[in-house]
């Protein structure tokens, strides 16, 4: 059976085609492969290191090939950036041309690809190998693309979770503005948990405040106070009417106790002096000068009634519970002067007599008082008994950082949609993003602003594994109990001291030795009358007027809990011939360009004469061979003194003024 | 029997034939090239898995005469008066970490003995400890290759 | 003497190759037909065939395309499972590999997933013609009610794999999806517990599909199309009865042909006979047959390279549980029922697949005339034709629907705007 042709002519001409076709598009793909992006990058490399003077180099370069991953299952990344930057970590590539440009600075001497990768720091997709799909620009369905350099300290808090840490001064100002301009209170935010913000409670305002000032304060509190921390509500009058009608009626709490008082006898000299004894300038400024740690009191006089201020100085505790204000130990008198003083002093030209208290009686204003109240959130950051705390109303900042920039409100905005941009606008400019916000205006400068959205862009969903995390964001807090418990609370030592790194910093001197630092004695004396260590430093603790029972029991305790092992080993039988060899180094050291002997000597330490009633000897030793250990920065200058030097030194000093100070203070040591 | 040596039924036309051959031509060029593509796809490009070639620290902590065993790598690493020289671990026999006992090596497991250069002296080992080549990394790190085996000769000048 | 040699030589290599192929490049009569029939790979093929077979317009070879799909999507789907990984985020990041540092990853991937795309089409497109030739009448009843089994198969399969890559595309389809098969009564949540191994997609769902997609579903896929195909050989391709041939008419004078072409030596039953034919309207399979055969093979190929190096198959962000995307679609062939959906979880999500399905698989036992099989609209089959095309328009038009003209809270867009 013959038959002529298997096919018409067409279907060969088709065969042949779909053949070629098929070779060609094979071809193709076969091209396409080996003409990759980044063997081309690879291949210009290869020609740059003829370039490269180094042997080493050209040894290292020459073995360039292929694709180089870098593989980090702890952090899910899989880096391969270094097919293209082939020069990042080999300093012989300097000023080499882009991609090939060595890393810049230090960074990845402390971050080394092989633990890090790259992608913690710069983002991006990293299993990519190509420019375009690695996002060093925006990319579809990348959700973190390459961070902008100007923003990259933002990763660098993913992991460096200290509230300051080093070499990210951006970060670190960001952290420091959300703790004291205490967000906190109406936010959760990871890192700032330990820290309880609180404006006052709110339980006595009615007895507090004029109700003059009190409507200026809603409206703007910055018009009042610059460094306030509550921001800008943007309450309309209505708002502002019934809220200010609603906190005046907050009159519960404890009464004042100002009956009795003589106000027409009230001495403002006396007052100025008392002033300037309790040394209120160390937290309160006035006229621009003096400390931050308390509001400003420039014009106090506006703000607080006068039998209030009477109660509060006198006891600050009781009618504000939480307050960091010490409590003085002065009598009615004095402190009718202080507030007279005060309340005469600090005032603007234009505030009249004090205005009787009112009582409200508008249920309906009461109600839409309370509403606000409510509404607004208050009880974030001040307590009211009145009304039950419902916990922060603003939403948790936890993951903001992973937020999915399309699902975040925009409103009318027109920015490029990123979760930054979102963050930064939120934070500067509250209302004016989409729908009405409840968050009131803090007046950021928009480059307070930014650094705040850096830091909370550092704050992401997922958990790092424990070996990556570093630092710690809060700070144990330091609660002692009993007596002297009670002691620290009422006179607020924390403010100004620190234990274990707990506590203001307005004292150099932190507390966790002192014990095993100072002798008994003095400390019991000092307290009760503080005098100045050294003459040229200005600040100096406050005259607090303990009794001699609160004295015993501060100096008894510190002695007996606050001390270092390390200083009360030494031996302190000295021969007076280490006395005599200490008093000629000390010449030959020559000390006294710092130090005074009585008075003769230099202003930049404290004076010595009486350093053997003050100090302990193992502390001096110690402090004399390696000063820099226990204060990092001090002018004392470390003289390498053998431990023989140091003891003869010790010995010297401690014979200076034992006699005398006993002599000097008469009377009985409490 | 024979092959008729017919030519294939249906294409007396030359030209036919030629369209014919290029189609199975290009078709018999495609499959190889399949077939190849296939294989090259299987050849893995990345590894997941630790470097063959890594950075064991800085030439200090390796201090003169020393010889220090890195168990994670399986690795000792010595610094000699002539140089820095890098031996593996592991045991030839059946993969213990030998110990470094006096100047050679010994192996816990079957009694395998070495010299200082890893030669068998005694036991069940069939060859010597595998010496790895050591260089210096631009940042002045001793760099270990797996990849790149060496003969005890091997020193490095440092 | 190097003549022997030489020749010796030859013989020997002749002898090797005929225990390979018993049968070499065919060159007789004989020859072709025992390529056909003593050949593992080819003997599904008769020896002969009609020439009118031959003809495109006549099927356009659409089951062809089908099953050449199916090897092309096993072919692809088995090199890709070396790079693969089953698990959550593995998946994804294999996804990459393959896009990045697999050499061809991508092109393997873009052509498994258009040939699944096409395979869909193809598949709907030969049930069409099927239907409007009206070959499901008898004797070839069951053979349809396979076809429609199959094509659940495939939309099964396409289903399955659609979850694999593991990104925001691929989850939240299968989130509708198997929604819509939790709204079938009594067994609906039952079922869809069953397929995601849980109440949430995750690991175990990841795992189901992949288990179905690889290993389940092929293999029964395998099976059926075998004996789909064998179906067909036995029974013969419609077209043919219908191109009578001038001895049919003498069917009085001579006895109809009893020649069977049966593989089986012996059996009692009568086997389905081939038709009275013309032997000069016959040709051999090899080489007629193989040819163009050969010839769809590989203009399908190349027709897939084309679309896999000019449209990359889409990988989005990897999946999130917790943001769902707006609007959620379904993979395109379940968007017609998604459109349903949307007006009625009932009607859309249980009533009307389920008609659908039950329809399809009792139609040749309702149909029960047997005039009209073999020729494509013959005008005795006009109502049923009409209906047919009416509710496969009906369902294509509901897909468009779903995919184009629905954004945003499924509201209604102009596509064009």
């Amino acid at each position: 059976m013959e038959v002529r042709n298997i096919a018409p002519l067409r279907l060969h001409l088709l065969f042949a085609g779909l053949g070629i076709t098929f070779l060609l598009i094979f071809s193709w793909v076969l091209f396409h492969e080996e003409a990759a992006e980044w063997r081309t990058t690879q291949a210009r490399f290869r020609q740059l290191e003829g370039d490269v003077k180094n042997p080493h180099q050209l040894a290292e370069a020459a073995s360039v090939g292929g694709l180089r991953q870098v593989w980090l299952p702890d952090l899910g990344r899989i880096d391969r950036c270094e097919t293209c930057h082939l020069g990042i970590d080999d300093p012989a590539f300097a000023g080499a041309p882009a991609p090939f440009a060595t890393h810049p600075g230090t960074w990845l001497a402390t971050h080394p690809t092989g633990r890090f990768g790259c992608t913690p720091c710069h983002d991006g997709q990293g299993q990519a190998t190509d420019y375009a799909a690695a996002a060093h620009r925006p990319q579809p369905f990348v959700t973190r693309p390459m961070r902008p350099l100007e923003t990259i300290e933002a990763n660098c808090g993913t992991c460096h979770r200290a509230l300051d840490p080093t070499d990210a001064p951006r970060l670190a100002e960001g952290r420091r503005l959300i703790a004291e301009s205490g967000c906190f209170g109406c936010h959760e935010i990871p890192g700032f948990e330990g820290m309880t913000f609180r404006g006052p409670a709110l339980d006595s305002v009615g007895y507090k405040v004029r109700p003059a000032w009190l409507a200026s304060w809603l409206k703007d509190p910055k018009s009042y106070l610059a460094q306030s921390k509550m921001g800008n509500f943007r309450l309309s009058p209505d708002e502002i009417g019934s809220l200010q009608g609603f906190l005046l009626s907050q009159r519960m709490q404890v009464p004042l106790d100002s009956t009795g008082v003589d106000w027409k006898n009230a001495d403002t000299a006396n007052g100025r002096a008392l002033f300037g004894e309790l040394r209120c300038v160390s937290c309160h400024a006035v006229n621009g000068r003096g400390g931050t740690m308390g509001p400003e009191l420039t014009n106090i006089g506006d703000k607080v009634r006068r039998d209030w201020l009477f109660s509060y100085l006198k006891d600050p505790h009781r009618v504000q519970a939480d307050t960091p204000m010490l409590q003085y130990r002065l009598n009615d008198a004095q402190w009718r002067d202080l507030t007279a003083f005060l309340l005469e002093q600090y005032s603007s030209a234009d505030t009249g007599a004090e205005p009787p208290p009112v009582t409200y009686q508008d249920a309906r204003l009461l109600a839409a008082g309370r509403a606000v109240f409510e509404r607004r959130g208050c009880s974030s950051c001040h307590r009211l008994a009145a009304i039950k705390e419902t916990g922060r109303i603003g939403p948790s900042l936890a993951g903001i950082a992973d937020r999915d920039p399309d699902e975040l409100p925009y409103g009318g905005s027109t920015v490029r949609h990123t979760t930054d941009n979102y963050i930064f606008l939120k934070v500067l400019l509250p209302d004016t993003l989409g729908q009405p916000s409840g968050m009131p205006t803090f007046g950021f400068s928009p480059a307070d602003a930014a650094r705040i959205t850096l830091a909370l862009a550092s704050i992401r969903k997922s958990d790092l594994p424990a070996s990556y995390v570093v630092g710690r964001p809060a700070l144990v807090p330091y609660r002692p109990g009993g007596k002297f418990g009670e002691l620290v609370m009422r006179y607020r030592c924390l403010s100004c001291h620190t234990v274990g790194g707990f506590g203001g910093d307005l004292s150099t001197v932190p507390l966790d030795r002192i014990g095993s630092q100072l002798q008994r004695d003095y400390l019991a004396n000092y307290l009760l009358n503080p005098g100045a260590v050294r003459v040229s430093v200005e600040a100096r603790m406050p005259v607090f007027h303990l009794s001699p029972d609160e004295a015993k029991t501060i100096a008894d305790y510190v002695s007996m809990v606050f001390l270092d092992d390390r200083f009360d080993r030494y031996d302190t039988k000295f021969t007076s011939a280490e006395a005599r060899r200490g008093q000629e180094l000390y010449g030959q050291l020559g000390c006294q360009a710092c130090h005074q002997l009585g008075t003769k000597g230099g202003y930049v330490g404290p004076e010595l004469s009486t350093t053997g009633a003050r100090l302990k000897p193992g502390w001096i030793a110690a402090w004399l061979s390696t000063p820099q250990t226990y204060k990092p920065g001090t002018l004392q200058p470390d003289y390498g003194l053998s431990g023989a030097d140091a003891r003869a030194l010790t010995a010297y000093l401690t014979s200076l003024g034992r006699s005398d100070a006993a002599k000097a203070r008469g009377g009985k040591t409490p | 029997m024979t092959n008729d040596r017919v030519p294939p039924s249906g294409l007396p036309d030359p030209v036919r034939r030629s369209l014919f051959a290029l189609g199975g031509l290009g078709l018999g060029a495609a499959t190889v090239g399949f077939l190849a593509a296939t294989f090259r796809f299987l050849v893995p490009n990345v590894l997941y898995e630790p470097s063959r070639r890594f950075a064991v620290g800085p030439a200090s902590d390796f201090p003169p005469g020393s010889g220090t065993f890195l168990p994670d790598r399986r690795l000792y690493v010595f610094n000699s008066a002539d140089g820095f020289y890098a031996i593996s671990s592991v045991c030839t026999h059946l993969g213990c970490n030998v110990k470094h006992i006096g100047r050679g090596f010994e192996c816990p497991c079957h009694g395998s003995q070495f010299d200082e250069n890893g030669q068998v002296v005694h036991g069940p080992a069939p060859k010597a400890l595998a010496w790895y080549a050591l260089s210096l990394s631009p940042r002045a790190q001793l760099v270990v290759d797996l990849d790149q085996p060496v003969s005890p000769e091997f020193r490095l000048r440092a | 003497m190097s003549q022997t040699i030489w020749t010796r030589t030859l013989t020997w290599f002749d002898g090797v190759r005929r225990s390979v192929c018993r049968v070499g490049w065919p060159a007789t009569d004989k020859d072709r037909a025992a390529a056909m029939i003593s050949s593992l790979f080819l003997h599904i093929h008769p020896a002969r065939v009609s020439r009118h077979v031959l003809k495109p317009t006549y099927t356009f070879a659409l089951g062809l395309i089908s099953a050449i799909l199916f090897v092309v999507l096993s072919v692809t789907g088995l090199a890709l499972m070396f790079y693969y990984v089953p698990y959550p985020a593995e998946a994804y990041r294999s996804m990459k590999d393959l896009q990045f540092v697999v050499t061809f990853g991508i092109v393997l991937r873009n052509i498994h997933r258009w040939s699944a795309h096409a395979m869909v089409g193809v598949v709907f497109l030969h049930m069409c013609r099927v239907f409007w030739t009206g070959s499901y009448k008898r004797p070839r009843e069951f053979n349809w009610v396979v076809g429609v089994l199959l094509l659940l198969l495939t939309l099964g399969l396409s289903f399955t794999g659609y979850l694999l890559p593991w990104d925001q595309l691929a989850f939240w389809a299968i989130t509708v999806g198997t929604n819509i098969a939790a709204y079938a009564p009594v067994v609906g949540d039952q079922v869809k517990f069953l397929l995601l191994g849980g109440h949430v997609i995750g690991a175990t769902t990841l795992l189901r599909f992949y288990v179905l997609h690889c290993v389940m579903l092929p293999l029964a896929m395998l099976l059926l199309i075998s004996l789909h195909v064998w179906r067909v050989r036995k029974d013969g391709l419609s077209g043919a009865e219908n191109h009578a041939s001038p001895t049919e008419e003498l069917a009085g004078v001579f006895p109809a042909s009893t020649k069977t072409y049966g593989l089986m030596a012996i059996s009692k039953r009568p086997q389905a006979s081939v038709e009275a034919r013309d032997p000069n309207d016959e040709v051999f399979a090899w080489p007629h047959l193989l040819y163009r055969e050969l010839l769809i093979a590989l203009a399908v190929i190349v027709v897939l390279h084309v679309v896999s190096l000019v449209f990359m198959a889409p990988l989005e962000e990897m999946a999130d549980p917790t943001r769902t995307p707006n609007p959620a679609k379904a993979p395109w062939y379940f968007l017609g029922l998604q459109e349903l959906v949307s007006y009625s979880a009932l009607v859309g999500g249980v009533v009307v697949p389920t008609l659908l399905a039950l329809a399809l698989l009792i139609l040749p036992y309702l149909d029960r005339g047997t005039s009209g099989s073999g020729r494509w609209f013959a005008p005795e089959r006009r109502i049923a034709n009409t209906i047919f095309t009416a509710v496969a328009a009906a369902f294509v038009g509901l897909i468009v629907i779903g995919t184009f003209f629905r954004g945003p809270n499924w509201a209604w867009v102009w596509p064009w705007k």
